[in-house]
């Protein structure tokens, strides 16, 4: 079997993709059937006289070649001139700026809280692989997973929050409180208990699983055996051989997953009407506001790519081996 | 050891199989089995369960329990055809990587790299948003997103066939390379093929859900996540109406899903070499 997370990516290779990201994202409303204006100006175009419409192709540069249009596009990116949103009527960089810190609050602490639980629990089921203790903790985890992430926020919502009125049922935070200090951040935290753990059940299983899978993996592994033979308490063996080596391969899936914690975020956020950034794409959706969308994605997607490099840097720099593989 | 571990998993599979076919009933004999036609509004909005209505009736008095029924031909048809599309397209792929190798093996494994690294359902909402609401757009929207997974692995098990002593002879014999492909090769990954099928059959169900629940879906065809988005916007959770209006549609999306999976599990057993040898018990 390949084992996947050993793959590397070169930093020109991370370059090309966010090239290709940021490319996607110029030529997606120019490719699409129907007037780029709808995408770009997000106008109704019918509606438009001639001159209005010849207006708005000259400020969105639609009326010259793409080559240049392809230019004015990469400089506005750069200089973070990336248009108002004409749904909030806010400059869009202003409005993404106010959402990634919302959802990397509940993107990160959702991988710390799950990689935890997932791990001990993928150490159990390691340890009793076969039993029924493992096949159920299996057959639990799959479950969960087949669970649609914005139907378990909805049912903890009405539980939870609703009938037992112990969460907030929405938002960040309270409006309107001019709570600070300690108060605030009560505030924000009973207010991110119901999305977290909607996202932490959800993606409990990823991690669950490559622990398991690698502790397996470990475990036939000759040196295991060498110090089997030796006579190693039991206790040593798993700590010291198997749960150090195991690590490596979870820290890194921790970091690489963060694109699907980052989907499931898009989901839970909407449920929860969380002023995250999924919780803007939906907005963007609703409003046909497509150039926030666009930029939401392309938010969304840099911010993964940058964590990816991130866990290939350090993988590199946990295990020596992988150096030279280039 | 391997025929312990059918024997554990037997019983599951054939859990799954019972859950897809009520659901192939289901959607096959919608006409017969739901007392309503979905579309129309039969009933006051937001009645209760009743004996005319066993799960009421949601926002603008269409019958939830028809609406349910109806739901499982979207889901499942397009379950089906989208794990055909995408897992067909990446197993193409893959083998094509595997085989010829070089320059060709190279492209494509940096477009699955590429695909691999972006967040798949922002992606999902922002080309559905673009593309628009059809069935075939949705279709096409999880096959572009979901076939990276499967190219990589078949990639991988091409390989190792590859690398396989047999192969060896039969080319130093003076098998071409299309008959080992078609004769053999395919043969050896096919099994790891058929799971991967089960496996974005089941992805499927959930991100079409997800799209449909964030009003991406096809407004005029019913789905489990269309019925769930209404649920949403109308405020069904802050009331007891989300115990027939949100769990019944949560369920069914998560017992498809998990259907599809449990058989997939079972033919891991065989695509799996590593289960071959008992290392992975489960």
């Amino acid at each position: 079997m390949q084992v996947n997370w050993k793959r590397r990516r070169g930093t020109a290779q991370y370059l090309i993709l966010i090239l290709v990201v940021i490319t996607v994202n110029f030529a997606l409303p120019r490719m699409l059937p129907g007037n780029p204006l709808v995408f770009l100006a997000g106008e109704d175009v019918g509606l438009l006289s001639y001159a209005e419409r010849n207006e708005l192709l000259s400020r969105y540069n639609l009326d010259r070649p793409l080559p240049v249009q392809y230019v004015h596009y990469l400089r506005d990116l750069v200089t973070l001139q990336w248009g108002d949103s004409f749904s909030k009527r806010e400059p869009i960089w202003d409005i993404l700026w106010g959402r990634v810190p919302w959802t990397l609050l509940l993107a990160l602490s959702s991988i710390v809280l799950s990689s935890f639980f997932g791990a001990v629990l993928g150490v159990r089921a390691a340890m009793n692989r076969g039993r029924w203790s493992d096949i159920r903790l299996l057959l639990i985890v799959s479950f969960l997973g087949s669970f649609p992430s914005f139907w378990l926020g909805m049912v903890l919502i009405a539980v939870f929050a609703v009938q037992l009125n112990w969460f907030p049922v929405f938002g960040a935070y309270t409006v309107g409180t001019g709570y600070f200090g300690l108060q605030k951040l009560a505030d924000v935290l009973q207010h991110l208990t119901l999305p977290l753990l909607t996202l932490t059940l959800l993606s409990i299983g990823r991690y669950f699983l490559t622990m398991r899978y690698s502790l397996i993996e470990l475990m036939g592994e000759d040196y295991i055996i060498l110090a089997k033979a030796k006579g190693l308490p039991e206790r040593v063996i798993k700590y010291k051989y198997v749960m150090r080596n195991a690590l490596l391969p979870f820290i890194t899936v921790l970091m690489m997953d963060l694109g699907f914690v980052l989907s499931g975020a898009t989901v839970v956020e909407t449920v929860f009407a969380y002023p995250g950034l999924g919780r803007l794409m939906f907005e963007a959706v609703l409003a046909r506001d497509y150039p926030l969308l666009q930029y939401s994605f392309l938010v969304v997607a840099l911010i993964v790519i940058a964590f990816n490099y991130l866990a290939d840097r350090m993988y590199a720099y946990l295990d020596p081996r992988v150096g030279e593989e280039g | 050891m391997t025929c312990e571990n059918k024997k554990k998993q037997l019983p599951l599979a054939l859990a799954g199989a019972v859950i897809l076919s009520i659901f192939l009933i289901m959607a096959i004999f919608a006409p017969v089995l739901a007392p309503y036609d979905p579309h129309q509004r039969v009933g006051l909005p937001f009645s209760s369960p009743s004996g005319g209505h066993l799960l009421g009736t949601n926002d603008i008095g269409q019958d939830i329990f028809s609406e349910l029924i109806y739901g499982s031909r979207l889901s499942l048809g397009l379950a089906v055809l989208t794990a055909l599309v995408s897992t067909g397209f990446g197993a193409l792929l893959g083998l094509v990587a595997g085989f010829l190798g070089k320059r060709v093996e190279s492209v494509i494994m940096r477009c699955t790299d590429f695909m691999l690294v972006l967040p798949f359902l922002p992606l999902a909402i922002l080309l559905a948003a673009m593309l628009g609401q059809g069935f075939f757009q949705l279709v096409l929207v999880i096959s572009v997103i979901s076939w990276a997974g499967t190219a990589r692995i078949v990639r991988a098990q091409v390989l190792k066939v590859k690398a396989k002593g047999y192969i060896f002879n039969l080319q130093a014999i003076g098998a071409g390379p299309w008959y080992l492909l078609r004769k053999h090769i395919f043969r050896e990954v096919l099994p790891l093929i058929t799971y991967h099928t089960m496996l974005s059959a089941s992805n499927a169900v959930l991100i079409e859900a997800s799209l449909s629940f964030l009003g991406l879906g096809n407004p005029l065809l019913k789905s489990w996540g269309s019925i769930l988005y209404y649920a949403q916007i109308r405020n069904a959770m802050l009331t007891d109406s989300w115990l027939w209006w949100v769990i019944p549609p949560g369920l069914s999306i998560a017992f498809l899903s998990a259907g599809f999976l449990l058989i997939g599990f079972y033919l891991e057993a065989y695509a799996n070499p590593r289960v071959e040898r008992g290392q992975i018990d489960a």
